[in-house]
């Protein structure tokens, strides 16, 4: 690739690391600066039923007496090299707990992205080959009909009728291939839903340009159309809605983990909250921050590939408009 | 290439039939939309080598024609009537049993080049798709079939058109590669629609040109889709009239060109400003008169301005002078790029020139601040291009046309309406149309709408920027009219800016040629059209479509084989 292009890469990837630690310092004020100080309201806190000896170990173990700014310092320094503390439950290294259940969930939401994308590509195919008395209305509705259905609903209803009825797979401990399956279907379907919504809009206005018809009269057979020229243009506005999903695959992975009971980040979140356990709360907010910000990093160095008409001006991709300034009509 | 390279091309043809049927050959056909019919019982042949034009003006069906002997009508068309080529009835035929014939025995040029290549993929990739047609495997074969095509059309560098993307080229070099790509698996026949409106003037004449010599040297037939009469008569073996859907007048363009029988080819005979080059003489000559003893209304003297493109200065308009004397016409007259959008936009003060002097009606231009514009746009008005995008369509006309008047507090209510009512018979517009909004008007209802909104202000000067390019020549014609009327009773100054010299020559008394920024040639309309002194005008002269037959098109080598016309029906 050009110049142009490394130094935008450049630009944006500082741009990128500039918001990840500013979003892990806003973090750190939420949790240990305001008005509160929510870590001594939880030790303190008589419903944990900490003793006076476990407190003051845990306050020294997690260095709440030093200095807010000092305390800023060893906190950042501790994230930059992957050291985010110690559990005020079990007091093992939040960096471990998350190394533990991190797999699971990475398994489960990236096979549930890629089934995501099949799905919006398949759907959004059917949708331009298939003739309207062919059920070309059902896929259409197919987008709206998934985005109005909890994820837990279908998840539900997947666990009765694979687990339950077909026996699949186990429901209670569940670790077969089958369960993480159906996990990620239940966690693809309404993704897939907003990917095809989409993509169809933007295919249906891609089927209409010229380029589109003096291809078919090449003489290209419908399906090389739909592979060569019209999956490429009709991804760009795809992609941008890719990395905003990735936050809701993370919301959603939480949901399906407890619905199918898997261990993950969702179970050990769910741990966290109910046993106030902040350090665990802060690592894994700084790692949603870290994956949402990544995703559009990708999403924004992606993109300029995809399009030769992008210029890039600094940290932005300019897509040229096609239509001229207009002059004032009347003054 | 010779034409027996065509042999090798996979398409297997019946060799008793080869000269004795037409290629293509429509029967009745119909083609609506739900209860819509755009295209009623149209019926034509086209011989094989042969051309054939299909002409009309917007609404005419001629593109849906096309797009049904191409079969790339929308799902929702529907079609009835016979369509064969090569001896074969297409309508019916699978969408399997057609695609064989797509590119390899159809071609298709479209009109707008800007949007006819898939604009994230390089034009190489296209390409391959086109040798793919003819059956040849072997990459490096194939990609030099393209660079030898690609040199055949003109284009001077073919390896950097096979990397380059789309937006990388030109329009002329894009029609180009369009037409190289259309003509590469030797198709027997070739449908243009409209394969130069979106081009420059003097690129429109060398695409015609190379469609020409393509045609012949490859001995295609040519179904040519086009608004321009001037075009088919110079281009086409035949033409087909078209309005509104059917058929008005076909015949051998020769005899439809000299003594056209239908109203509506009579009309449009007379509408074509390339055609009917005095049609305003009486309109127009009080402004010469005016030429000699009139004060310059409009002075601009020593305008330059630039703007910084990708972190490169472009000098836009470079040390331009011209004087407008009151009452006359004075034509921009350039192609795309050539600076004369920002003349008129630094003539009327929507931007600031860097160097030089503007004065109107004694008043100096330049070097005012926004609010002491104000009292200059009072005598300064605009017609813009294209009256479907300029009119907000939620307004109703009344208030379109009043609106300066509000803005500039000018007049009672009453007053106002009076005056509305007065710009709007000026314009031929009659008051029964003043609660209708923009989108219940036809085109030139719409430009006519946009000239009283200049007009009610009574303004010495209006700018009028392509002020017929989005119309239709008869509504072009009526609009020409217009203007020029307003012209004499009013005693109003032009600055007409174009690329029609057809039009200029019809209703300017001066013009400017200007070409990248600077004016090359200026003076009256007679001189420059008549004597014209630099190359570049020149070139521009003659891609004026004269509408005589071309003499470049030796019909003596041709088999005598006349194209059979069936009844229009």
């Amino acid at each position: 690739m050009n110049s142009p292009y490394l130094t935008y890469a450049g630009k944006r990837l500082a741009q990128a690391a500039i918001v990840i630690l500013l979003a892990y310092v806003f973090t750190f004020v939420v949790v240990s600066i305001l008005p509160g100080d929510p870590i001594t309201s939880v030790l303190r806190n008589p419903q944990n039923g900490f003793t006076e000896e476990e407190i003051a170990q845990i306050v020294a173990a997690q260095g709440i007496d030093r200095p807010v700014l000092e305390q800023l310092w060893s906190s950042l320094s501790g994230f930059l090299t992957g050291d985010l503390g110690l559990s005020m439950r079990s007091s093992r290294p939040v960096t471990t707990m998350i190394a533990e259940v991190l797999p699971s969930t990475l398994i489960l939401a990236t096979s549930a992205l890629a089934l995501a994308l099949v799905l919006a590509v398949v759907v959004a195919y059917g949708t331009q080959v298939l003739p309207k008395r062919y059920g070309q209305g059902l896929l259409r509705a197919f987008p709206s009909l998934f985005l109005s259905v909890p994820n837990f609903v279908i998840g539900l209803l997947l666990i009765h009728l694979f687990g339950f009825q077909l026996g699949l797979f186990r429901v209670i401990n569940p670790d077969s291939a089958w369960a993480t399956f159906f996990a990620a279907v239940t966690l693809a379907i309404p993704i897939s839903a907003q990917i095809a919504e989409v993509l169809i809009a933007s295919l249906d206005h891609e089927a209409g340009q010229d380029y589109i018809a003096v291809a078919r009269g090449r003489g290209l057979r419908q399906f090389h159309l739909f592979t060569r020229h019209l999956l490429k243009p009709s991804s760009l506005p795809v992609v941008t809605v890719i990395a905003l999903t990735i936050g809701e695959l993370l919301g959603g992975s939480l949901i399906t983990e407890t619905v199918f009971g898997r261990t993950g980040i969702g179970s050990l979140v769910q741990r966290s909250v109910s046993t106030q356990d902040l350090p665990v709360l802060q690592a894994v907010v700084s790692l949603a921050a870290v994956v949402f910000v990544l995703a559009n990093l990708i999403a924004d160095l992606v993109y300029p590939l995809l399009d030769p008409r992008v210029k890039l001006s600094g940290t932005r991709a300019l897509r040229p408009s096609a239509s001229k300034p207009a002059g004032a009509t009347s003054p | 290439m010779a034409p027996h390279d065509r042999l090798t091309a996979a398409f297997p043809r019946n060799i008793a039939t080869e000269r004795a049927a037409p290629l293509l050959h429509v029967e009745n056909l119909d083609v609506s939309y739900g209860a819509n019919r755009v295209v009623t019982d149209v019926g034509f042949s086209l011989g094989r080598g042969r051309s054939l034009a299909l002409i009309g003006e917007s609404g005419s069906g001629k593109s849906t024609i096309a797009r049904t002997v191409l079969r790339l009508l929308p799902g929702s068309a529907c079609v009835s009537g016979r369509v064969s080529f090569d001896g074969e009835e297409i309508l019916g035929l699978s969408e399997r049993r057609f695609r064989p014939l797509r590119g390899r025995a159809i071609g298709f040029v479209p009109q707008d080049p800007g949007n006819a290549l898939n604009p994230v993929r390089t034009i190489g990739s296209q390409a391959l798709e086109a040798v793919a047609l003819t059956d040849e495997r072997d990459l490096r074969i194939a990609k030099e079939r393209i660079l030898e095509t690609f040199a055949q059309v003109g284009l001077d560098n073919p390896q950097r058109v096979f990397d380059s993307y789309p937006h990388q080229l030109s329009g002329g070099m894009l029609q180009r590669v369009l037409i190289g790509l259309a003509v590469l698996p030797r198709p027997l026949l070739l449908v243009a629609d409209e394969p130069t409106s979106a081009l420059d003037v003097t690129i429109q004449k060398r695409i015609l040109d190379l469609l020409s010599r393509l045609q012949q040297d490859l001995d295609i037939s040519l179904l040519l889709i086009t608004h321009d009469l001037a075009i088919a008569a110079e281009r086409a073996d035949s033409i087909v009239v078209l309005k509104d859907g059917s058929v008005q007048e076909v015949g051998s363009t020769a005899a439809v060109f000299a003594s056209p029988t239908s109203l509506y080819a009579k009309k449009l005979h007379a509408d074509v400003p390339a055609l009917n080059p005095h049609r305003y003489a009486a309109l127009r000559d009080p402004g010469f008169r005016r030429l000699k003893d009139s004060a310059p209304k409009i002075t601009v003297r020593n305008l330059t301005k630039t703007f910084e493109v990708d972190g490169r200065a472009l000098t836009a308009v470079n040390d331009v002078s011209f004087s407008v004397p009151s009452g006359t016409t004075h034509a921009l007259v350039g192609e795309s790029g050539s600076g004369k959008t920002t003349t008129i936009r630094l003539l009327l003060g929507l931007e600031q020139p860097d160097t030089g002097e503007i004065t109107v009606a004694g008043e100096t231009i330049t070097g005012r601040t926004r609010r002491s514009m104000q009292t200059a746009w009072r005598h300064l008005q605009l017609v813009y291009q294209n009256p479907f995008t300029s009119l907000d369509p939620t307004w109703t006309v009344e208030r379109l046309v009043r609106e300066p008047l509000d803005r500039f507090r000018i007049g009672t209510p009453a007053e106002r309406a009076e005056w509305v009512r007065a710009a709007l018979s000026d314009v031929g517009l009659g008051a029964h149309l003043v609660t209708r909004k923009p989108q219940a008007l036809s085109g030139g209802q719409r430009q006519r709408v946009a000239i009283a909104r200049s007009l009610v202000l009574r303004p010495d000067v209006i700018v009028l920027d392509e002020p017929t390019s989005a119309l239709d020549v008869s509504v072009q014609a009526d609009i020409v009219a217009v203007l020029l009327e307003l012209q004499a009773k009013l005693g109003l100054t032009y600055v007409f800016v174009s690329h029609d010299l057809a039009l200029v020559r019809q209703l300017a008394h001066t013009v400017s040629v200007m070409r990248h920024g600077r004016i090359v040639e200026h003076g009256a309309v007679s001189d420059i059209f008549e004597n014209p002194g630099e190359p570049y005008t020149v070139a521009l002269l003659q891609s004026i479509p004269s509408g005589a037959a071309a003499p470049v098109r030796a019909r003596a080598v041709r088999p005598a084989a006349q194209p059979v016309f069936i009844g229009a029906g």
